[in-house]
């Protein structure tokens, strides 16, 4: 008799261990996504999409107003030129809200997966990249246009020009797709699956990165590759363009800089960690964030200029706005933290529960 | 520890196995839940003859009648039944240490699901901290999801061209169903039916499938392949251990109530 009982508490023990693996609440899905105007940054992260003054930090309003465990939000908010916030969220909902208040403008509910990426605008259309396979293009009433379906998930924020949008997707391809209509103009296969965003040169050359290790030069118009360039380790973030060269990390926590036009290696370190966010390119610096939480900041010729470091892992983009320069760490002490462009914190915010 | 011992041994397994069949994800689950059954089967064999030993210990006259003579004196029960375990040779937990050790390699087998499955950037990137130096990444990742018309990373539902916007669970009715025969097959006669227990276990009967259909539901669709996959090959095992009662399924069949010896 004891016995059996043993072996319903054994029974419902390994349950609630299952159970409490399979949710999301335990370790977050993602890290954050961070986006600005220069006076509000929108953070992303868990169970709220937060508005935060970027001159001190207070949170001026927070999405939902109570935390419900089935919407958690991680991708990076998208402002749109007439004013809503777009933001997708774990539950499979694309909102459209009020950046002044956090108020819903409307939902697209079409996805049948997570919005992993941020999505993008471009000639008054709005063009949501979804794990579950699809890019949605959307007017800017929320209302569904064309959908493109890929052959894997995709992960990241899509980049547009004048006529077509370009985005990369885990199934190794980079797309080019017709804005209007959504008729593919090309796909190119790289080495590996694309999980950030790309990035488009003024001269409509498309930069990538791979899972695969490799810096790609793709031309915008055709798709074909100029050069490839592979680093020591996998690329989970686009690189990012500056003064006619490249600037991108890798997850051995390599810090390579490459000609933009060749592919040629200008230089390279290795501060302290992986480097999994795009880096944040200013005048006169660029900014990396490592895992080990350091903030760490390099000058044209790959000298550090400074370091600073954070409490929490550094997995996002660091995001300028204004004159701060606003991380987003994992398991940190703070949710949002803002330093000046010498590296000094100026303050922390953090959500009040 | 247990990532180190468990978690990413048992994912790299799995995934070894998903190259191996070609880069089917369901394909692999199965066989690799076929495999860590047929491992832990010895303990398995171990578990089910010391239930036997304990059931039929329970039957006997002795132990029938240390539960009448003692009824109100539990402490004496208790030493009685001590005495009389050890005089037949029996460990009250020999049935459920076994089980104790399988259950690390569950809940791995389970975690390394999940982690190969990879539906978010954090899984994806303790995926990749996991994997051993002989898997070259750009060929795994993405891991191929999808499993006859089911995308493993996502709860399935089967939509049917006459029944359009309905999506019938059709994973999670076959886990509970599954769950249910596998519940009545394996469950012996209760050598005292009508006491406490014997309810307990005719309510597990009934709320564990349905609770594990629920699972299969609500979670990732890898997850219900793996158990059902895990029931029939429990089935399979209990059957070539002769150990199936399949009166059980009859419906209005009773358990054979035991008399005492």
């Amino acid at each position: 008799m004891k016995t059996k009982f043993l072996y319903l508490a054994l029974g419902l023990l390994v349950l609630a261990f299952m159970l409490s693996g399979c949710g999301t609440g335990m370790t977050p899905s993602s890290w954050a996504g961070v986006t600005t105007d220069g006076d509000t940054a929108y953070v992303a992260l868990a169970t709220h999409v937060y508005a935060v003054q970027v001159s001190n930090g207070v949170e001026r309003w927070r999405f939902p107003e109570k935390p419900d465990a089935k919407k958690t939000f991680f991708a990076a908010p998208t402002l749109t030129p007439d004013g809503q916030l777009i933001v997708g969220g774990y539950d499979r909902i694309l909102y459209s809200l009020s950046p002044s208040d956090g108020s819903i403008n409307w939902t697209f509910e079409g996805s049948k997966d997570h919005w992993i990426g941020g999505a993008v605008v471009g000639n008054d259309m709005i063009f949501a990249p979804s794990a579950d396979y699809n890019l949605y293009a959307l007017n800017m009433k929320g209302e569904l246009q064309w959908t493109f379906t890929a052959e894997q998930a995709l992960w990241a924020q899509p980049v547009v020009d004048d006529t077509r949008v370009y985005f990369g997707s885990l199934d190794h391809y980079v797309y080019a797709l017709d804005m209007k209509t959504g008729k593919p103009a090309w796909s190119t296969e790289l080495d590996g699956a694309i999980l950030g965003s790309l990035n488009l040169g003024a001269d409509g050359i498309l930069y990538a990165g791979t899972l695969g290790g490799s810096v790609y030069s793709l031309e915008s118009s055709t798709g074909k590759i100029n050069w490839q360039h592979s680093l020591s380790s996998w690329i989970w973030s686009g690189p990012v363009l500056g003064d006619g060269n490249l600037y991108v990390g890798d997850q051995l926590g390599m810090i390579v800089s490459l000609q933009a036009d060749s592919g040629k290696e200008n230089w390279s370190i290795q501060p302290d960690g992986p480097v999994l966010g795009s880096p944040l390119v200013l005048p006169n610096e660029v900014i990396f964030g490592t895992e080990s939480g350091s903030l760490v900041a390099v000058d044209g010729d790959g000298k550090t200029t400074w370091s600073q470091a954070i409490t929490g892992k550094l997995y996002s983009t660091p995001v300028l706005a204004g004159d701060f320069i606003l991380v987003a760490p994992v398991e940190g002490d703070g949710t949002l933290i803002a330093l000046d462009q010498n590296g000094t914190q100026q303050w922390v915010y953090t959500p009040v529960k | 520890m247990w990532e180190t011992f468990i978690v990413t041994p048992l994912t790299n397994v799995l995934l070894w196995i998903y190259q191996l069949v070609g880069g089917n994800f369901g394909l692999a689950i199965i066989i690799f839940t076929i495999l860590i059954r047929l491992i832990t089967h010895p303990l398995m064999a171990q578990q089910i003859k010391s239930s036997q030993g304990m059931q039929e210990m329970q039957k006997s006259k002795k132990w029938q009648d240390i539960q009448k003579k003692y009824k109100g004196d539990k402490e004496k029960l208790a030493q009685e039944q001590m005495a009389l375990y050890k005089e037949l040779g029996v460990s009250p937990f020999g049935a459920c240490l076994p089980t104790l050790i399988q259950l690390p390699i569950i809940f791995g087998l389970y975690q390394s699901i999940m982690r190969a499955l990879a539906a978010s950037p954090m899984q994806l990137l303790s995926l990749t901290r996991s994997l051993y130096s002989f898997f070259h990444i750009s060929d795994l990742i993405p891991l191929n999801s999808h499993f006859l018309w089911m995308n493993l990373g996502q709860p399935e539902k089967l939509f049917l061209p006459f029944l359009p916007g309905v999506g019938i669970p059709l994973l999670a009715i076959v886990v509970a169903i599954s769950s249910y025969f596998q519940q009545k097959l394996i469950t012996p006669p209760s050598a005292t039916p009508g006491d406490q227990g014997a309810a307990m276990s005719k309510m597990m009967a009934v709320y564990m499938p349905l609770l594990m259909g629920y699972f299969a539901m609500t979670f990732a669709s890898g997850l219900a392949i793996y158990f059902i996959a895990g029931n029939l090959v429990g089935i399979a095992q209990y059957a070539m251990l002769g150990k199936l009662d399949w009166k059980n399924l009859l419906p209005g069949s009773k358990k054979a109530e035991v008399k005492p010896k």
